[in-house]
């Protein structure tokens, strides 16, 4: 089971939209992701590569006959980030279904997010 | 690598029903890929168009019509497979492909062989009985299966590859599997409202 750990990086929309893509696949195409998630080339190319600064994305391009194709997935680190953010998302979820949430909730809390 | 978790004060990270949303988006995300990596439900019934097709031609007895006939049957499902499966493959490749899998192959070979043996036991059968166009019958009998177990066929390849993507998520695939849907019943359209999707730095273009 992967430790909870909740990232900011991640967490932001696009880039949760990015990342959730890529996590249920070994690689996608650049068109692919931009098309699924109704993004500008630009817009995809900056989150892509804050992903990959990140060290969570792996970026590869080739060739295709003369056609450039550019691919994108998700490196370990990154798929280990999204397995611990998805862990803090189901726990913060799972703390808000008890009725009365105790101190010692609050602390626990506090530990998922600080990570 | 840079550190990128989070580290802001406690308490100002996303409420229940935010995480809840942002589950469910994750999981929209996942279903989207792999419905991608799955033919469309059009698929078997052209291929069960194609059967009756051939047949038909065999039925009439006319060397021009089987003539003409099979070369375009063929043509237009080799053109079918050649547009639809390589080009999903050439935008997205699903991890762990559960085509590769073991009960998808079974599922797969199972509905191969249950159309093959339909569609000969239906032709033996009326070509016995003397019943006219037997092969027309025949073929439009095994393209009744198709049409019905191929989305049956796409249906549980569709569940076989979630069931793997949110198994990879949390490694235990049963119970992950149960505490997913409690947390998705909570947001039945499986979409996030807009304001758990408004809270942290507005990237989206």
């Amino acid at each position: 089971m992967s430790t909870a750990g909740f990232d900011e990086l991640i967490h932001a929309p696009t880039r949760l939209e990015i990342v959730s893509l890529l996590a249920a696949a070994q690689w996608a195409d650049f068109k692919y992701i931009r098309d699924e998630l109704g993004l500008s080339d630009s817009a995809l190319s900056k989150q892509l590569s804050t992903l990959e600064s990140a060290g969570y994305v792996e970026i590869r391009k080739s060739f295709v006959g003369k056609r450039p194709r550019t691919s994108a997935s998700l490196s370990k680190a990154g798929r280990q980030a999204f397995e611990q953010h998805v862990a803090a998302l189901q726990a913060i979820v799972a703390r808000s279904q008890q009725p009365i949430p105790t101190g010692s909730d609050a602390e626990a809390d506090r530990g998922i997010l600080s990570r | 690598m840079a550190n990128t978790q989070q580290s802001q004060p406690a308490g100002s990270g996303p409420t229940g029903a935010n995480a809840a949303a942002e589950l469910a988006e994750i999981q929209r995300r996942q279903e989207d890929v792999i419905k991608t990596a799955l033919v469309r439900p059009w698929y078997w019934w052209v291929i069960a168009a194609a059967l009756v097709a051939i047949g038909a031609a065999r039925d009439s007895h006319d060397a021009v019509v089987l003539a003409i006939t099979i070369p375009l049957v063929v043509l237009v499902v080799a053109a079918l497979i050649s547009t639809t499966i390589p080009g999903v493959r050439r935008r997205v490749k699903v991890r762990d492909a559960a085509q590769r899998s073991g009960p998808a192959s079974v599922a797969l070979m199972g509905l191969i062989v249950l159309v093959t043996a339909v569609t000969l036991a239906t032709a033996i059968i009326l070509t016995d009985d003397r019943v006219p166009h037997p092969l027309t019958i025949s073929y439009a009998a095994g393209g009744v299966i198709l049409v019905i177990g191929g989305p049956l066929l796409n249906r549980y390849l569709h569940s076989l590859m979630l069931s793997n993507a949110r198994q990879h998520m949390t490694g235990a695939p049963e119970a992950r599997s149960s505490q997913w849907q409690g947390l998705l019943h909570s947001d039945p359209a499986g979409r996030a409202p807009d304001h758990a999707r408004s809270t942290n730095g507005g990237v989206r273009s």
